[in-house]
Parts: structure tokens; sequence; C-alpha cells
């Protein structure tokens, strides 16, 4: 997918990525020689930049079921 | 990629904010140990006809206002669930949304940072309060569920999933032991938040109250081209925006802009919204099959599989009885 990006503000253009979506819905973005996808170092230093870390961790399970929810814990 | 982002989110979410869930749930426990559970909100009777099992969630993304849903939903025939953010009650029910004309009107309040008790105090909470029945986590702000309580909202509780998986010693089995050695004895509902208030409303919808229609309205997850960067990089939290390099690769990379095909707009994402919206659009695609999503939003990110998507007129066309 690539955007149609008409701007309303071209100060705004900032990252016509390549995305998509792979098998599980999850954003994708293609790697060009200029542009990689955001690597965790940088989305690390950012959380703590700005501090907004948001509310809560995903939670992960080797129980796949587990983690879409525990009806009585 | 996005395995290392849920590690670098996990080891932050540690520092930053374990203490305060564990002194939250201290502070809690009284109270979880004397007020009801989320599972008492599962519905005990077969859905009539008439009120078919369907639940609307309502996150505070701006496309709720750009395309007036709120005031399209108080005109509506609507008789299913209203499951509202915490951030978007006030907003709610100043549009005429009100438990008077939906009577199954729920509010989800999940987060553990002080703050959130502006979400509850109105004299519009005050008013309807009786009428509402609230979902809290376990590590919720107490303030703000104090002033939930003061309003009338009844409280029902859930443990919020974050380190089930770690066994017997981690916070989520040990408060859930603590929880039941006075009451519960069959303990609470866990349930996935997906990192925001959001998406654990999302699968409160169709978890709890077992709806098999789930919709949403003003879940954007992404910014629109017309917010000020301020605005996005500070994530919409009232902080210093960080001092980023706006001509950086890296900036780039942090802050893409997405193309949704659906609604056909453009969406900025910033690093906690990309972190957020995969962990969305994953979960829907492994629901249930008798579920349906259905995002009405008319903008931001949510789109791809098993996500229907739709104009909020539309929905409430089809969804009204």
């Amino acid at each position: 997918m690539k955007g149609n990006f008409k701007l309303k503000d071209e100060s705004k253009a900032i990252s016509n990525l390549d995305s998509n979506l792979d098998e599980s819905n999850k954003l994708i973005f293609k790697k060009s020689d200029n542009e990689k996808e955001i690597t965790a170092e940088e989305f690390e230093e950012f959380i703590v930049k700005s501090g907004a870390a948001g509310s809560f961790m995903i939670f992960r399970s080797e129980k796949k079921e587990s983690e879409m929810g525990i009806d009585e814990l | 990629m996005t395995d290392e982002i849920e590690q670098v989110m996990e080891k932050i979410y540690y520092e930053k904010l374990y203490g305060n869930w564990i002194e939250n749930f201290a502070l809690n426990l009284q109270n979880i140990w004397t007020e009801n559970s989320g599972n008492d909100l599962i519905p005990t009777e077969k859905p009539k006809k008439e009120n078919p099992k369907t639940s609307i969630v309502i996150g505070k993304g701006p496309s709720i206002k750009e395309h007036n849903h709120l005031e399209l939903l108080a005109k509506s025939k609507f008789k299913g669930n209203i499951v509202c953010c915490d951030g978007a009650l006030i907003s709610t029910l100043k549009a005429g949304v009100t438990p008077d004309k939906f009577p199954n009107f729920y509010v989800v309040c999940i987060e553990a940072r002080q703050g959130l008790k502006k979400y509850f105090d109105d004299d519009l909470v005050k008013k309807f309060g009786n009428q509402i029945k609230g979902i809290f986590s376990v590590v919720a702000d107490p303030e703000a569920i104090n002033i939930a309580r003061n309003s009338g909202i009844k409280i029902h509780w859930m443990h919020a999933l974050f380190d089930y998986e770690e066994g017997k010693k981690s916070f989520n089995q040990i408060s859930a032991i603590m929880v039941r050695a006075k009451k519960h004895k069959n303990g609470l509902p866990g349930l996935q938040t997906g990192g925001n208030v959001g998406t654990t409303s999302w699968f409160f919808g169709w978890r709890i109250l077992k709806s098999e229609t789930v919709a949403l309205i003003g879940i954007n997850h992404g910014w629109n081209e017309s917010d000020s960067w301020d605005m996005i990089t500070s994530h919409g939290f009232e902080v210093e925006p960080p001092k980023l390099d706006h001509g950086s690769p890296s900036f780039n990379r942090l802050f893409p802009k997405i193309y949704n095909p659906e609604f056909e707009c453009n969406c900025i994402l910033d690093p906690i919204f990309l972190y957020y919206s995969n962990a969305l659009k994953e979960f829907i695609s492994r629901t249930p099959q008798n579920i349906t999503t259905i995002n009405a939003t008319e903008g931001g990110v949510i789109f791809g599989e098993r996500i229907h998507c739709m104009k909020f007129s539309t929905f409430l066309d089809k969804y009204s009885f």
C-alpha cells in the first residue's frame, strides 16, 4: 500500500514509507536504502525522552489463548 | 521488530509504572474485597431480539468530533451496550448519550497514573453515575475510582493482565490470590489491555458483555495531519514535548504516515500508537469466528483482516432496531 499523500501542510511530509499489513494485521514498513523501519533503540530513546509511555504493556503468553483473556483469575 | 518494541515497552513499564501498580493495588484492595467482580456484568439472560448482542466502544480519538458521532448516536434508536473509555465519559454524557436513553451504559478505566480523576469529576457524572456500571482494573488510580464511586458509579473489578506468564511470583498471580483470600473465591476476570483503555473496552465488549458485534468509534490510534507536532511527539500528554530533530531519518521512522484505504485518509503514527494499533489489529484477527468487529471511527489506522470498516451512520442504520 502506498499513501496518496495530498498534504494540507507540506511541512508534515515526513515519511512516505511503503507500508503493508502482515499476516496478523500488523503494519510492516518496507525497507529502502534511506528509510528503514524503526529500530528498538530509536523507539526506546523516544519513549524515554518523551516520558509518554501510555498505560500498560501488552500481555504475551506461550499459551496464545491466554492472551485473549482469563475468565477467572 | 514488533517483538523487540514490545520488549522495550515491557522494560520501560517496569521502570516507570510497576511501583504505581503495586501501590494502587494496596490502596484498592479493601474496596475490591467489598465490591463486585467484573464477571457480575456477564449477561445471565439470552438477549432479546429487540436488544441484540451489540456494543459500541467509544474512545476519545479526534474523528469522533469531526464526524459528530456522539450526536448521531444520541439521536439514534440503538439499544445495545454503550462502552465508554474513561477519557470519553464526560463528552459522551454532554452530547446526550446518557444512561437515561441507553440503559446499558458502562465505563472502563485501567490506568494507574494519577490525574485520571478529571475523567469523573463532573456534575453530569454525578447526575447519571448511579445508572452507570464501571469496570476498573485493580491497579487503577484510587483517587479517580473514589470520585467515580462517590458519583454513584457501581464499581466492578478486573485484573489487567501483564505478567501472568511469569508464574506464581508474578504480580498478576499474587494479587489474584490476595483478592480471592477474602471474597471473589472464583477470582476476577483477567483482561488483555492491549496497552490501553480502548483495546480493553473492546475486549470487555465481547468477553464480558458477550456481544457478538463490537463497533468502535473514536478509536483512531493515530494522529491527523492537522494535529500539532507538539501534540504528536508527546502522545497528547501534557508534558514538555521531547526535543527531536524533525529532519532526521530517525524522526521519519518514529512518525510514519499511513494511508487508510478504508476511510481514504492519511494518519500519522507515533511509536506508542504503533505499539497499540498493531496489538489491537492482531487481537481482532484472532477473535472467535462469531465475533464481528466494526470500525466506524471513520479515520485512524485500524483496518485489516476481520475489521469491517463502515460509516457510523451506516452502522446505526443496520444495528438500531
